[in-house]
């Protein structure tokens, strides 16, 4: 057993050592992540509850609101609104890091919002109540 | 990190679920790359970093001093030296040996036993796979294995010295275990001139160019016409399969001897057995004379199938397990859908006493030899007793290979050979193989090959023949009849090694 | 000295993008990496001496003096220094990005420079050897990923021209056909003046680009109509035609370039992105076949495919000739074993002491030589090191703000993820060998500054305070509604 040789084979075997815990540090990071995302399955921004609808959906439900939430007819909207009055691609809001925007996507019977027909692009806040078709949506901060 | 909103989005999976899928897809192709890792880091290791050519076995040979060779006494039959540089080259104990231990060489690489064992011989890689992690421990890691061979000096020179100026080989092996004794094959040729660096390049140059085949290992690796030492394979697949008995004989044998068998249209004729009369042989006598009729008519009786069968079962059709690199015997060139791969009957007919395409190595014959020595088992040939260096010694266990018949049969078969070899008609063919004060089993045979040049002469067979202690089998190319030359040369060669030379 | 610049509004606006906040799990990461690569260091400097001291002198050194120094302090410690550097940009640049991604390629470049140490030094580079060259790069590379990384706050111009961005491809695709070298019998070099790259490497990365801007843009319609082929189903016509374009591309990469990696790397990126986007496996397939049937055509027409499948599939038997490769890197991975011969105990070494081993090793084979050196245990870590690149890229697709990003981020780890796969497997025989790269490993300065704007990209996408995209742009102008 020459000390030189166990010399080698230690330094072999610390690397591939340091190497797996580099492995596993990052795993437990990986895995902490995922549990926290776990923990808080949608950070969402905010909500719009339903003030007044035609029927579907029922007044007060609370349809979350993302970074950008298009609202129409279309299916493949974020919300859709099965209203004869909602034009397909209809409205969008958006959070652009500080403040909310809703913009009118050239629908046929106009965006309103508290009760101002909204020409383009326009701010909102928090307390704003939205008029698409016959459907009225209040922007709420995202509660329990 | 937006969260995916309530509200049904769009139809089918959000991109969400596929990057999922997409992710698993990936560790599964890096979990197959890791699958692929371990087949060549894990299963395939040993087998390729001792391979003659890996870049590290070659470097090493380079430097290490290989392991020494020698013969079952201790005789050293390889050993390393040191030229003017004090760079190591191989030397060898005598001409003898270059079929069977072959060289190694900077220049030409190696062949023969110290190609077979490069890796454990140069020490790249250790003889047992267990030690390889107390081995990592040593200071220098090489670590190059003595091989101890069963092989025998001075046998291995008489043999060649029996073969003389014709080329030819002689195999001799213990039955009970396996080990080679004499693995001789003629031509010969210098191996040390060719390990030497002085003289390398011109010696091997020349041996390539040789029209004799000086480089052609012909015990394992020379293809023969068998002739009528096939008998014994035709006999052994006949009495096991039932389809003769010892007292079998055939009514149509005696005037066939005469006009030729007919098969299928076809003579098969004979030549011999004038002093048998007209009577019909039964096996033992049939052995005795080396009756083709017979044997021609016991292996229709036995059908190709069967005969192909036993023939497998003995080796034909695959190389042997052996240390070296060994030619596959055959039966019949195949192909033919007449059974057992014959294309007709008279090609089974000619096959039974081996004239058909039949063509055998030295070994394999050998190999048959000792499966009816051995009471029906066959113990794996091997060269090698054991390697030993510094970190110990491994024995090399003889191990079984295969039964092929009932030691009945065997018993059966002995005791036709005894008397080919000691009865009253055989001895005309065979005395030259008998030995005073033991009893020898054998049969020649004189193998036709067609045309103008003479028949290759072979004799096979074993003595004691009531406690076998060796197996021999000779051929010698263009020899004549077997029991001409081959006869006597292996009747020497048993006295020998019976009078406790090599022993 | 010179009167002092005007310091007003170049400080204050600096300053407004040096918001520090600390990133201490990347530097305790960084930590474990500089102590690896630390230790690597000394192992592969004690190897190399006792290596030495066996071929001077037939046995190892009597003692443990001299063992000590480790091989390459030098590159070692400038290395990491850049590596600090970046993080401590990445801390000031105060962006709450990912911090295990720049410790990753920081262990894989860091091991890079550990192989290329022992290796024969006039094997490459201008600058004084191999591993200073692959120093250099190194470096750069990870210069490029920082100022990716901190400098990329807004994506308006990687989306609204793609179109821009897929001319540009083409170009520089059409311009190596053109005027590039032949190297290898590759096509792949394109030299300007002193400098030479490989352009394939930067295609990537804007082909990723496009295609993230296309689909994204296109995905509802890719999804919700398509061309019936009896029970397949086909993209819609219009829209087949961009996709028969990028299979002839990667045709066009493989009979023109000689470039066979480059060609499957950038179809199999593409036919995953559409999985991506449309969720639809009858793309694939579809795509499949199509690749399938261009190899098949290849194979017959050109040698030099029919080559590359041959070797794979026996390269044994020419192991002499067109196999040589191939059996060396085989050969390679089993010495390993299980933990390998340590590193700097593989073939070739430097100083032409013990010569044989794989030709063109520090590009083609790192893979193998890392096998060798590091055993299946090491192969399995390196293996988990690009998993680990993998999944962070995935989980900045899957925590996009939008699509386009989703898209971008899933790309852009594909290409380092399928790339590496590839490779791998191709110094394995498991597929045909390829010529491309292993990221970050991998001697090229090309595909190190590629792949170091490509993780810098991910960089910049993983902030999750980043400013929100622009709303879409309205569709009703387009007019494809019902």
């Amino acid at each position: 057993m020459d000390p030189v040789v166990i010399a080698l084979w230690i330094l072999r075997l610390a690397f591939l050592a340091l190497l797996y815990l580099f492995l596993a540090a990052v795993v437990r990071v990986l895995l902490r992540d995922l549990r926290a995302a776990a923990r808080e399955p949608a950070t969402v921004l905010g909500r719009l509850v339903v003030v007044a609808s035609p029927g579907d959906p029922p007044v007060g439900t609370a349809l979350p609101a993302d970074a950008v939430t298009t609202i129409g007819r279309d299916v493949n909207n974020t919300i859709v609104l099965d209203d004869p009055f909602v034009t397909g691609e209809h409205a969008v809001l958006t959070f652009r890091g500080r403040a909310w925007f809703v913009e009118d996507l050239q629908s046929t019977n106009g965006t309103f919002l508290n009760g101002e027909p909204v020409d383009g692009v326009a701010a909102a806040a928090f307390g704003d109540e939205l008029t698409i078709g016959g459907v009225r949506l209040r922007l709420e901060r995202p509660g329990r | 990190m937006s969260g995916r909103p309530a509200a049904t989005r769009r139809p089918g999976r959000s991109v969400g679920s596929t990057l999922t899928g997409l992710g698993v897809a990936l560790s599964l192709a890096f979990g197959a790359i890791a699958a692929g890792a371990g087949y060549w880091q894990v299963l395939r290791s040993s087998e390729l970093a001792s391979a003659a050519d890996d870049a590290a076995v070659i470097a090493a040979a380079r430097q290490v001093v290989r392991g020494p060779i020698s013969d079952r006494a201790g005789t050293p039959l390889a050993w390393s030296d040191r030229d003017a540089n004090g760079e190591p080259f191989r030397v060898y104990a005598s001409r003898s040996l270059s079929g069977v231990i072959g060289y190694a060489s900077q220049l030409w690489g190696s062949a023969g036993l110290e190609r077979a064992y490069d890796g454990q011989i140069s020490g790249v890689v250790p003889a047992d796979p267990l030690r390889e992690l107390l081995r990592k421990f040593e200071a220098v890691p090489s670590d190059p294995q003595a091989l101890q061979t069963a092989l025998s000096l001075p046998l291995q020179e008489a043999a060649v010295g029996q073969l003389g100026a014709g080329r030819g080989a002689i195999v001799m092996l213990d039955p009970r275990t396996g080990e080679v004794i004499v693995l001789a094959s003629t031509p010969v040729f210098d191996a040390s001139s060719v390990a030497d660096p002085a003289t390398s390049r011109g010696t091997f140059e020349a041996l390539r160019s040789d029209d004799s085949q000086p480089l052609l290992p012909r015990a394992t690796q020379g293809l023969y016409v068998p002739g009528s030492v096939f008998k014994l394979v035709t006999a052994i697949a006949a009495l096991e399969s039932g389809a003769i008995s010892p007292v079998t004989s055939f009514a149509e044998q005696p005037a066939a001897e005469r006009d030729g068998l007919l098969v299928s249209g076809f003579r098969v004729r004979d030549g011999h057995h004038a002093a048998t009369g007209s009577r019909a042989l039964t096996f033992p006598e049939a052995v005795e004379v080396s009756c083709n009729i017979y044997f021609a008519l016991a292996g229709l009786e036995t059908g190709g199938d069967a005969l192909a069968a036993t023939a497998d079962e003995l080796g034909f059709g695959a190389p042997l397990p052996f240390d070296l690199p060994t030619e596959t015997s055959q039966l019949t060139n195949g192909g033919g859908d007449f059974g057992g791969g014959f294309a007709d009957a008279v090609e089974l007919a000619n096959a039974a006493y081996g004239q058909a395409e039949t063509l055998v190595t030295p070994l394999q014959m050998a190999i048959v030899t000792a499966a009816i020595a051995n009471d029906g088992l066959i113990m794996a040939p091997h060269l090698v007793r054991s390697f030993s260096g510094r970190s110990g010694a491994t024995r090399v266990e003889p191990e079984t290979w295969r039964r092929v018949m009932s030691s009945r049969v065997a018993a059966e078969i002995t005791a036709a050979m005894v008397r080919a070899v000691e009865g009253e008609l055989g001895r005309h063919f065979t005395s030259g193989a008998q030995v005073p004060g033991v009893h020898v089993a054998g049969k020649s045979g004189t193998a036709e090959i067609g045309g103008t040049a003479a028949p290759h002469s072979w004799f096979v067979g074993f003595a004691p023949a009531n406690d076998p202690e060796v197996v021999i089998a000779v051929v010698v190319e263009h020899g004549g009849s077997g029991g001409e030359l081959a006869a006597p040369i292996a009747g020497r060669l048993l006295r020998l090694f019976l009078d406790g030379v090599g022993g | 000295m010179s009167a002092a610049p005007p310091v007003g509004r170049l400080r204050r606006g600096i300053w407004a993008y040096v918001r520090p906040r600390p990133r201490w799990r990347e530097l305790g990461l960084l930590v474990v990496v500089g102590c690896a690569l630390f230790v690597g260091s000394l192992s592969l400097g004690a190897t190399l001496a006792v290596r030495a001291a066996i071929l001077a002198t037939g046995g190892p050194p009597a003692s443990l003096d001299g063992l000590a120094t480790p091989a390459g302090a030098d590159l070692l410690a400038v290395y990491l220094g850049a590596l600090l550097a970046a993080h401590l940009a990445l801390v000031l640049a105060g962006r709450r990005t990912d911090q295990v991604l720049l410790p990753t390629v920081g262990l894989l470049g860091g091991l890079s420079l550990l192989l290329m140490e022992r290796l024969p030094q006039d094997l490459a580079g201008a600058l004084g050897g191999l591993a200073r060259t692959q120093l250099v790069w190194l470096v750069l590379g990870i210069g490029a990923l920082v100022a990716v990384g901190v400098a990329v706050r807004n994506d308006t111009w990687l989306r609204r021209y793609k179109y821009t961005w897929a001319a540009v491809g083409i170009g520089l695709l059409l311009l190596t056909f053109v005027l590039g070298r032949e190297v290898n019998g590759q096509r792949l070099t394109l030299a300007i003046g002193p400098i030479s790259g490989q352009p394939t490497e930067l295609l990537k990365v804007i082909l990723v680009i496009f295609l993230a801007g296309y689909l994204s843009e296109n995905r509802s319609l890719l999804v919700e109509q398509s061309t019936r082929l009896g029970p397949l189903r086909l993209p819609p016509l219009p829209y087949l035609a961009p996709m028969v374009a990028m299979w002839a591309i990667a045709l066009g990469i493989v009979v023109v370039q000689r470039d066979l990696g480059a060609a499957l790397l950038l179809f199999a990126v593409f036919l995953l992105l559409l999985y991506v986007a449309t969720a639809r496996w009858s793309y694939v397939v579809m795509g499949l076949a199509a690749f399938v049937v261009g190899g098949g055509v290849l194979y017959a027409a050109f040698r030099h495919v029919r080559t590359r499948i041959d070797i794979w599939l026996d390269p044994f038997s020419q192991a002499h000739d067109a196999g040589y490769q191939v059996v060396q890197a085989l050969h390679a991975f089993a010495r390993g074993g299980i933990l390998g011969t340590g590193l700097g105990g593989g073939l070739p070494t430097v100083g032409g002491g013990l010569p044989g081993g794989i030709p063109e090793v520090h590009t083609d084979f790192p893979f193998a030589a890392l096998g060798e050196e590091l055993g299946l245990i090491g192969v399995l870590a390196v293996l988990g090191l690009y998993l680990v690149l993998i999944e962070r890229g995935l989980r900045i697709a899957a925590s996009a703000v939008d699509e386009f990003r989703a898209i971008l981020a899933a790309g852009l780890s594909l290409v380092v993820g399928v790339q590496a796969c590839i490779i791998a497997a191709g110094n394995l025989k498991l597929v045909p060998l390829t010529g491309i790269t292993l990221p970050f490993v991998s001697y090229g300065g090309s595909s190190i500054l590629a792949n170091g704007l490509i993780v810098g990209l991910l960089l910049a996408l993983s902030d999750r305070g980043v400013e929100a995209p622009p709303p879409p742009a309205p569709r009703a102008r387009r007019g494809l509604r019902r």
